[in-house]
């Protein structure tokens, strides 16, 4: 259910976007059907995070593996687990998800990598980007930055 | 008749989370991946958010107290915390955070202590909040209102 518009008065104008953008949110995260069996990455070393990331992508039928450290991520990678899309996050136990981009993509993996993080500044924005990540997000992760991108990945 | 009233309790309560804005549009996305095989996913999700946060402010109230404060030791605690808060809707946790790692990064030591427990403040109030509702639900098995 929805946030419920004010009682008695005539909604406002900003009280009507709110509630036609969750409907839009709420249209996104069931109207997708994904043709080919795609995978991703989660890499968060938060586990509430990691989790939610991961149940969104599976509801989507994307099939997911997670780590919490970006070596451990370096390390599947390089151990030739191929992935669709890679999440990940830039503040990271052991080995940042700045470096662990970077290194990932000095593989030559040219997957979709999101950066999925709570930095919300812009000079974070622009390093995340410049080691490597195709998309910044500030968390939370939604269907609204995400189903493109998974229609997009499924050749939709 | 009984359950009936039951379950507008427990639709006037979330309902009040959004009012009250302690919750925010997070919480519906969490309440969308929840189904028939999984009917007390957001509770399981909240206990996890719940016990990773609390070792969180914990650590963080700790390292208050000693000497030698390593600011940036706490930002990363602080921006962990930001993280799951956001993404499970915990809307004035999350805005308790952002004060406080703006306090913190102006170097403002009493500043953030008293952020930190105002955050704390915001953080037990949800737990009291959503305690009752999920005991409620669960133990009334209310099919989520989407």
């Amino acid at each position: 259910m929805a946030p419920t518009l004010p009682s008695g008065d005539q909604a406002s104008d900003q009280d009507n976007w709110d509630n036609g953008r969750l409907a839009r949110k709420r249209q996104l995260l069931t109207e997708i059907v994904l043709r080919n069996r795609l995978t991703a990455l989660v890499v968060d070393g938060d586990t509430t995070c990691r989790v939610l990331e991961q149940l969104l992508l599976r509801s989507y039928g994307v099939q997911t593996q997670g780590v919490d450290n970006g070596r451990d991520a370096v390390a599947l990678i390089a151990s030739g687990v191929k992935f669709n899309l890679i999440i990940i996050d830039m503040i990271l136990p052991v080995l940042n998800g700045l470096e662990a981009t970077r290194q990932i993509r000095d593989m030559g993996v040219h997957c979709k990598m999101l950066g999925v993080t709570a930095c919300s500044g812009e000079s974070e924005r622009q390093a995340f980007l410049a080691a490597g990540v195709d998309v910044f997000i500030e968390k939370p992760l939604d269907p609204e930055h995400l189903v493109p991108i998974l229609r997009e990945l499924d050749g939709q | 008749m009984e359950s009936k009233h039951v379950h507008q309790q427990i639709a006037a309560m979330r309902q009040s989370f959004f009012d009250e804005e302690v919750l925010d549009e997070f919480f519906s996305q969490l309440e969308q991946l929840e189904d028939q095989n999984n009917p007390n996913f957001v509770e399981e999700v909240f206990t996890m958010y719940f016990r990773d946060s609390t070792t969180l402010l914990e650590t963080v109230e700790q390292a208050m107290k000693t000497i030698s404060i390593t600011f940036a030791k706490m930002d990363k605690i602080l921006h962990q915390l930001k993280g799951s808060s956001a993404s499970v809707g915990a809307k004035k946790v999350l805005n308790e955070i952002n004060k406080t790692r703006q306090v913190l990064e102006k170097g403002n030591l009493e500043g953030t202590k008293a952020g930190i427990w105002e955050m704390r403040k915001e953080y037990e109030s949800l737990k009291a909040k959503l305690e009752p509702y999920f005991q409620l639900k669960q133990a009334n098995s209310v099919p989520q209102e989407k």
